[in-house]
């Protein structure tokens, strides 16, 4: 007989916990009595690592599908907005060097591309714009420090594309009280003695100190770093990445506002600094800065120094909180009756975001595809494998790039990014296709894509790579490209007059709240 | 706007055009109304919500045009309509935040030739300023009532942004955005416990006149219709 999948039991509470529980109990009715049950056990002597502070857009429709007010989630988790990223020094190392990789698509995009365009226009004209300012508006309205969005805007919706820096500690335990609370998700706080498999080698259940034996029909591991159910008990090995990405070391601080109604950038500034770059991440009472490195190529102390040297003489009594980065991800990620999400997964390194986002996508896949008997689990769990390991490529082609692409000399950490050894397979192809031709959708064709193609056109023309056109077909629309660059800069001054400043919204957001309509 | 204090004494001369108070009006697409004002306002101009620039809260409002600034009901010397909203008719005196009254010093209503003064001979207050001071006191005490409305409104998911794409009688398309009203459907699948409430509460009346005032959409596009034969027609004689 078929035994059917009634209950879920997630072993850890950090974000991944929390945010798994929320998407699956919202789509699973775990509130009613029909739908799934789910059980979340988080330890109460094991902290969260809790430094993942930046989103992708994708968090706006989870916590939307979960049922939670953007409004609370403004005012609980001290976050802001984020129109993407800025990259500081990575090409060239000089002062002024710097590009943007927005969260909205290049004007006209996909059914147009502009980068030829650019690439041709910007060969001719030493002064042309940047790409990322010559085909989104978003680069002028994050330089002017202004919001996504006005206070008219319905929750969740934007003039600009956005996503979020937040507070991982607020937000564990935001989502939490809303899943305990509204999503009938049950919620143990104990610690997690033994896990014990039957003998099919399924897990049979999580032994706690004080609250018994924890069933469930599938396990979810988000115990982090550690991996419990899905590295120590199922032993799926990790498979280490360094030798592809070198960061293994963050040292991480909160720095204050010189003033409390400094402005709060609206993106993400990544400062490339000698052996790594410096994250720097607008909050509202404070900002999260750290410096991620490659222990192989410097020393923790010359690392600190760098990152003071950041952060400026005002913030020398800060001491910063070393993490251990090991770059990789488990061999499969769902074995049995166990799947891991988040850190117990696997983790690179914080650029471009991707752990949050990981996370997300990696439970709305469980979720969506939520085998209903036990015998059907292995099929799922295949196509589970397959997704993920392909989202982890992709993760890592795509963070590559950013190395692979630097000029700097100045250090043996950037000579040695860009060493042919050292950059997988997949990216050397894709980078054979882009020197012809920008990249578009047909080089990113599965379901599971992480990255849009603009995404790389951001970052191979913000790093300063050109393309050779001439091969291109000549048959190019100009007029349309004309119309589309015009556009762009029509919107550029429409927004940079009409956006209010950042920390202006916020603090409205706090007085007044966002209309749901 | 120059808002000061009234002062009985240092303003005892005012004199007030009430024939210009109207004119306040005349570029207003939206007047905001209070609760009170529901069921007379609903027998001339759609009743819409629609949300503060500065801080995104819903008011509620009487729609005069189908255009920015654009009031159809404004005949060049005053609102042509059974029904003037308190929020025109105060003019030109508000409520100071200490809740004080004032006066606007800018307001074109207060001339030398007007026939309304605020005190009689012996100091004390005029029958005119008396009536202003029931319109003010009407809609600073609507004004709590309103916002309750609206809450409950919004918390039941009652409220709904407002469609209007219209197409005028010479063609041109018209979309009328930023504005929002009752939302019929979710309306209709509320249980009976919640409309007994919106009933006792007398917020299911207030509910009905905004769902019934949107037939003065029609008249909008009328007087539109109206407006654009009678600038055909003058520009056809001038040519």
């Amino acid at each position: 007989m078929a035994r059917a999948v009634r209950s879920i039991c997630i072993v850890g509470g950090g974000t991944a916990g929390w945010l798994t529980a929320g998407i699956m109990a919202a789509r699973h009715c775990s509130k009613s009595g029909g739908g799934l049950q789910i059980t979340l056990v988080e330890s109460e002597t094991i902290g969260i690592v809790g430094v993942g502070e930046g989103t992708w857009p994708t968090m706006r429709s989870t916590l939307k599908k979960i049922g939670i007010s953007e409004t609370d989630f403004f005012r609980e988790c001290n976050a802001s907005f984020k129109h993407g990223a800025k990259f500081a020094k990575w090409a060239t190392g000089e002062a002024s060097d710097f590009y943007y990789h927005p969260l909205m698509l290049p004007e006209g995009f996909p059914s147009l591309d502009l980068a030829p365009f650019w690439t041709d226009y910007s060969q001719a004209h030493s002064d042309a714009p940047s790409f990322s300012d010559a085909v989104c508006f978003q680069e002028a309205v994050c330089e002017l420090g202004l919001a996504p969005k006005l206070i008219t805007s319905p929750e969740y919706a934007g003039i600009a594309n956005y996503a979020y820096h937040l507070d991982a500690g607020r937000f564990a335990s935001f989502i939490r009280d809303h899943c305990v609370k509204n999503l009938g998700v049950r919620h143990v706080v104990d610690d997690v003695t033994e896990v014990v498999r039957n003998d099919t080698g399924d897990i049979d259940y999580v032994g706690t100190r004080k609250s018994g034996r924890l069933g469930g029909d599938l396990f979810i591991d988000c115990s982090g770093f550690r991996s419990l159910l899905l590295g120590e008990t199922m032993c799926v090995p990790f498979v280490d990445c360094s030798d592809v990405l070198f960061i293994d070391r963050a040292l991480a601080m909160q720095v204050p506002y010189d003033h409390e109604q400094s402005n709060v950038i609206p993106h993400t500034v990544s400062t490339a600094q000698k052996h790594g770059w410096i994250w720097d991440i607008g909050l509202q009472s404070r900002r999260g800065v750290g410096y991620v490195f490659s222990s192989q190529h410097t020393t923790t102390d010359a690392a600190l120094e760098e990152l003071r040297t950041y952060v400026g003489d005002k913030h020398r009594g800060l001491q910063p909180r070393e993490i251990k980065i090991v770059s990789g991800h488990r061999q499969t990620f769902w074995v049995g009756n166990c799947v891991a999400v988040g850190l117990a997964g696997g983790f690179l390194e914080p650029l471009e975001a991707s752990a949050l986002v990981l996370i997300e996508l990696s439970a709305d896949l469980i979720s969506n595809m939520m085998p209903l008997t036990r015998e059907t689990m292995d099929i799922v769990a295949k196509r589970f494998n397959a997704a993920t390991q392909y989202r982890w490529d992709r993760i890592i082609d795509f963070l590559k790039l950013h190395y692979l692409l630097s000029k700097r000399t100045d250090s043996k950490f950037w000579i040695d990014n860009r060493d042919p050894n050292s950059v997988p397979e997949s990216l050397k192809e894709q980078m054979e296709l882009w020197r012809y031709r920008a990249p578009g959708d047909q080089d990113f064709t599965s379901s599971q894509e992480m990255f849009p193609a603009a995404s790389y056109q951001y970052v191979l023309f913000g790093m300063g790579f050109r393309m050779e056109t001439r091969h291109q077909p000549l048959a190019r629309d100009s007029d349309v490209a004309r119309r589309a660059f015009a556009q762009n800069a029509a919107l550029k001054v429409k927004w940079t007059k009409i956006l209010p400043k950042n920390r202006d919204l916020l603090n409205k957001i706090r007085e007044h709240g966002l209309q749901k309509i | 706007m120059q808002l000061v204090e009234l002062s009985r004494s240092e303003h005892a001369g005012l004199r007030i055009r009430e024939d210009l108070v109207e004119a306040s009006a005349a570029n207003q697409h939206l007047i905001p109304i209070v609760v009170s004002e529901f069921r007379k306002a609903a027998t001339q101009y759609p009743i819409v919500f629609a949300k503060n620039p500065d801080t995104g809260r819903f008011g509620s409002y009487v729609l005069n045009g189908l255009n920015i600034a654009e009031n159809l009901f404004w005949s060049g010397t005053q609102m042509d309509v059974a029904y003037v909203p308190l929020n025109v008719r105060r003019q030109p005196f508000y409520v100071g935040t200490a809740n004080e009254l004032c006066v606007d010093l800018d307001s074109p209503c207060l001339d030398g030739t007007g026939g309304k003064g605020i005190v009689n001979p012996d100091g004390s207050d005029s029958l005119y300023l008396t009536e202003i001071l029931s319109v003010l006191n009407q809609l600073v005490a609507g004004q709590k009532t309103t916002e309750r409305f609206i809450a409950t409104a919004l918390s039941l998911d009652l409220l709904a942004p407002l469609m209007l794409d219209i197409v005028l009688e010479d063609k041109t398309p018209l979309k009328v955005q930023g504005i929002y009203g009752v939302d019929e459907e979710k309306l209709r699948q509320l249980d009976g416990e919640e409309i007994s409430r919106l009933w006792k509460s007398g917020w299911l009346d207030l509910i009905y006149s905004v769902l019934i005032s949107m037939g003065q959409i029609y008249n909008l596009i009328r007087l539109k219709n109206q407006r654009i034969s009678l600038s055909r027609a003058w520009h056809d004689n001038e040519s």
